[in-house]
């Protein structure tokens, strides 16, 4: 661990959010017609007061909560690779962002299908066919229901549904 | 008695067959989205915007009304029976109605609070129905300056929302106005931090940003904290029934809380948190047994539980007469209601009637039905959680995905989605609360442009906001409400006695 | 709820459509009818409805889906649709800000970049003052904005857009400044009057389909000085006098029509603007426009193209007035 605790160690992120926010507030361009108050106040004042809002954090005391538990990461240590919590928020968030991409291209009921599927033989489940039928039932009730019900247009996709 | 002719009116509406399904239907989802740990009234409303779209707005808003009963109804389920409030206005049910489940008294939980659930909603809409159409007889004379100060006193009970850390509150809160101001300044037609993209142009969506911070960061927070769901002893749920010295010890209990958490709704910005650990601290002071509380006591839950619905419909009342929500969950709500056209504020009760009475004699109904129907099902809704965790898990982030896309069939949302579940991990595991930076992201961007309003009609003037009456009145209620912020002391000093 | 239509029904329409026009025209797979805009908005209304009377009337073999890509105020929907060049299955819904949106800001496509198919209906800008107030006409009202340039006068849209623009054109027209109306942005047209009833504005600028319900009212709050048409409006707006009959040379339309890709093939643009021709003469619109207040105004493909030049030239005048052209465009 190094000598700051994990508050200061916010702060410091937060601090330099709030200068590169500064910069970019600083560029927002005044208006034609006079204002009384112009597009760049609010930002302004903002920034400033999250700079004022992390040198307060610097100083405060961590709480106990606020520092991760380090038996749990041990614990984690011990699964495979791709099994410990942290890969599994990766993995997660990597299918979601693979989901955004296929969505249009696979359409709605082929993409939300996978995803579904997927993830949860990922998370452990292993009776295939129930999740088959519970992701696929579910993710096609949705589809019919919008698209059919409420004329809400969702990707068709591939499927000639 | 006008109110009454009204009611009728509204009666009328709410009834009729298709309608009597929405509140049915909304309320049953609503208990099963809320029961899900971590899924919220405010997750399952936005989840149901999809829907909506093409409904007529009445229907629309009655279906949504029912499911933010069923919802908030769901949350005191899985508090009682999991330990695990769905959402932060349920925490103070899980006291003594976890105890309660332990003892193997998990059926009677659920009872008294359905019970007090039915009376503190009862009794709010009373209060609703009476208090709106007054208040809004008063909101046509709220301009611009006056909708600044009552922002200011709504981001003022923000500070009050971070029961951790004060300074990550408003740290939270400060970053949320920022993300209003994403998009294009409607006073100047200014871009601001769109980086050029057109995609930002209008702003980032209130609802991507709610569900991410809070559905999808809770998945992630799931994933990350994993397996603990499995350990929880699933005790039998136990008789429903309630006897008759029962009955009459929570029955004044639910009436005082309801009062306190209706007034409380009514506050732009506390809400149903804050009126639940009102009335559970209140309850425990005036009852003899006080010392018991926390041991499963049945006040123990009748008095958050009727304090959070009370204040779920007093939240209301902000909402239909200035279109101010006072909360995360009604600012969904607005949302909801922008998409199908309506705009809330002074002019809805007189220019949309059947909206406004609609949805009040739907939440009578929705009440009911949550009683009838509801608390008989509740042992086999109950079953959901027995869902394989992985398949739950996988089907909520569909969920949050369509939730969001339907909004705007986007792409982008759906990456910017992502985005905001991980800032809403972290701030979950820093403790930074999220309540503070979504409630910021609503009333910031409203306060900002109201200011700026203000002052282009008086020229640059900064004496309107004091020169007018009301408006100075809410300034200095917003001052003293920073000054005196003894009421989270109460709440604080509460919960470390239950913890103790 | 989306229905098949009877067979027998489709192929009479369609003969009907074909007879007496050359076009060989027909949507092969359903067509995406685009509205720039989130659901709910006056684009998507347009396209909403008219999507729903084409398929309830028949009118067309393929389906028309209907289609939000908001954002940017249409610059993103325009982005994407500049891009299917020569598609013949894209449709989108146009007002106004087509124009205006790419004079103020960064939209890098103008109406210059897409196929007219069709103007369909138009609503004009009304101002209106509360019920007590001094002001009698158009002409009381820019007499005191001309004294005090400070008097405020509301709007339901941001500056440089339809409101503000309607504004400063009629103040324009009287021989003010257009530069000196002290326009007040609120977040839409209800907001704006509810503001004025409550007295925090002198006036406001906005359609006058979105205040008719406020002036029919009989104990209303608000009334009207003067409406942007050349004629006066039927129904409950009849006996609102026109600017031009108090003296003020002043037209504003809020046009609504229906546009199409860059270079759609010719037929095909015949095909469409026949079709929604043939819309509007149903009376499943007729019900339908009554709802919504708004008033038929068709115009074909190329008359269409000529208006859209003409507003250009007018809106690009004012806003050089305000300050507010965008230099780069």
């Amino acid at each position: 661990m190094s000598r700051l605790n994990v508050n200061q160690i916010l702060a410091l992120i937060l601090a330099v959010f709030s200068v590169i926010f500064l910069i970019g507030a600083y560029q927002i361009p005044a208006f034609a017609l006079p204002r009384p108050v112009d597009s760049d106040m609010f930002p302004k004042v903002l920034g400033y007061s999250l700079l004022i809002l992390s040198g307060m954090l610097f100083l405060e005391k961590p709480q106990e909560r606020d520092i991760p538990d380090a038996d749990a990461q041990a614990e984690s240590a011990r699964l495979p690779l791709l099994l410990r919590p942290w890969s599994r928020v990766i993995i997660t968030a990597i299918a979601i962002a693979a989901y955004a991409l296929l969505l249009e291209p696979l359409g709605f009921v082929l993409a939300s299908t996978l995803l579904s599927v997927g993830l949860t033989i990922y998370y452990g489940y292993r009776r295939h066919a129930i999740n088959l039928a519970v992701s696929l039932g579910v993710v096609l009730a949705l589809y019919l229901t919008m698209t059919k019900f409420m004329n809400v247009h969702l990707p068709p996709g591939v499927l000639p549904i | 008695m006008d109110a009454l002719n009204n009611l009728m009116y509204g009666f009328g509406i709410a009834l009729s067959p298709m309608n009597i399904v929405y509140v049915f239907c909304g309320v049953f989802a609503g208990t099963i989205i809320g029961m899900l740990p971590g899924l919220g009234p405010i997750s399952a409303i936005a989840l149901m915007i999809p829907i909506t779209f093409s409904m007529d707005p009445s229907s629309g808003l009655i279906l949504m009304a029912g499911v933010y009963y069923g919802a908030v109804f769901g949350g005191s389920t899985s508090s009682i029976l999991l330990n695990a409030p769905g959402i932060s206005g349920t925490v103070a049910t899980s006291f003594d109605g976890y105890p309660m489940a332990r003892k193997g008294l998990a059926g009677k939980a659920l009872a008294i609070a359905a019970y007090s659930s039915f009376i503190g909603g009862t009794l709010s809409v009373i209060g609703l129905m009476l208090v709106a159409p007054l208040l809004s007889k008063v909101a046509i004379s709220f301009g611009p300056a006056e909708y600044f100060a009552l922002m200011v006193l709504g981001l003022t009970a923000v500070v009050s929302l971070s029961d951790k850390s004060l300074i990550k509150g408003l740290i939270s809160g400060v970053v949320g106005i920022m993300v209003s101001l994403v998009g294009i300044d409607h006073q100047t037609s200014t871009e601001r931090f769109t980086f050029g993209s057109a995609h930002l142009l209008d702003g980032i969506d209130f609802l991507v940003v709610a569900l991410g911070i809070f559905a999808l960061a809770e998945v992630f927070y799931m994933l990350l904290r994993g397996g603990g769901g499995k350990e929880q002893p699933r005790s039998a749920i136990g008789s429903l029934k309630l006897s008759r010295s029962e009955t009459r010890q929570i029955l004044p209990v639910a009436g005082r809380s309801s009062i306190l958490g209706f007034f409380t709704g009514v506050l732009p910005g506390a809400g149903a948190t804050i009126g639940s650990f009102l009335g559970y601290s209140m309850e425990k002071r005036l009852a003899k047994d006080g010392d018991t509380f926390g041991q499963g006591n049945i006040k123990g839950v009748a008095a958050p539980e009727s304090a959070n619905n009370a204040a779920c419909t007093g939240s209301f009342v902000p909402l239909l007469t200035l279109g101010v929500p006072g909360s995360g969950t009604t600012a969904v709500l607005l949302g909801a209601l922008l998409v199908m056209g309506i705009t809330p504020g002074p002019a809805m009760l007189e220019d949309r009637p059947d909206v406004f009475w609609g949805v009040i004699a739907s939440m009578y109904l929705g009440n009911i039905f949550l009683l009838v129907l509801n608390l008989p099902l509740i042992p086999l809704i109950a079953k959901i959680l027995e869902l394989p965790r992985a398949l739950l898990l996988s089907l909520i982030l569909i969920f949050c995905m369509i939730g969001v896309y339907g909004l705007a069939f986007s792409i982008y949302d759906l990456l910017l989605l992502l985005a905001f579940g991980l800032l809403g991990l972290g701030m979950r595991l820093f403790g930074f609360p999220a309540a503070p930076m979504i409630l910021a992201l609503i009333l910031g961007g409203i306060m900002e442009q109201s200011m700026r309003r203000a002052l282009q009609i008086s020229g640059g003037d900064w004496m309107v906001f004091i020169e007018q009456p009301i408006s100075l009145t809410l300034l200095i209620i917003a001052v003293l409400s920073v000054a005196g912020p003894l009421v989270r002391k109460a709440v604080k000093g509460a919960q470390a006695r239950q913890a103790g | 709820m989306s229905m098949r239509t009877p067979i027998t029904l489709l192929a009479a329409t369609s003969l009907t459509l074909t007879a007496g026009v050359a076009s060989a025209f027909e949507p092969s797979e359903s067509v995406e009818f685009i509205a720039p805009a989130n659901p709910g908005g006056g684009w998507d209304t347009l396209v909403r409805t008219s999507s729903r009377v084409i398929q309830e009337e028949g009118l067309a073999d393929e389906e028309f889906a209907p289609i939000n890509t908001p954002g940017g105020g249409g610059a993103v929907a325009w982005s994407q649709i500049a891009k299917r060049e020569g598609d013949a299955h894209t449709l989108f819904a146009t007002s106004p800000p087509i124009i205006l949106v790419p004079l103020t800001e960064s939209s890098r496509y103008d109406h210059n970049d897409f196929t007219p198919i069709a103007r369909l209906s138009t609503d004009y800008a009304t101002v209106l003052v509360a019920d007590d107030s001094d002001y009698e006409d158009i002409n009381d009202l820019l007499d005191a904005m001309e004294e005090d340039p400070g008097l405020s006068v509301g709007g339901g849209s941001a500056p440089g857009s339809m409101d503000h623009i309607a504004m400063a054109g009629l103040a324009d027209a009287a021989g003010l400044d257009a530069s000196s109306v002290n326009y007040v942005p609120f977040s839409g047209g209800g907001d704006a009057m509810t503001n004025l009833m409550g007295g925090h504005v002198e006036a406001v600028v906005t359609g006058a389909g979105e205040a008719v319900g406020q002036i029919e009212d009989d104990d209303s709050d608000v009334r009207a000085l003067g409406v942007s048409s050349s004629d006066r409006l039927g129904g409950s707006l009849g006996d609102v006098a026109t600017f031009e009959e108090q003296g003020v040379d002043y037209t504003f339309d809020i046009w609504r029509g229906v546009m199409g890709p860059p270079d759609m093939p010719e037929d095909a643009v015949t095909y469409y603007q026949d079709l929604f021709k043939e819309m509007l003469e149903t009376d499943r619109w007729a019900e339908e426009r009554d709802k919504l207040g708004w008033i038929d105004a068709y115009q074909g493909s190329e008359e269409f193209g000529e208006f859209l030049d003409s507003q250009a030239d007018e809106f690009s005048g004012i806003l050089g007035e305000l300050g507010l052209l965008d230099e780069e465009s």
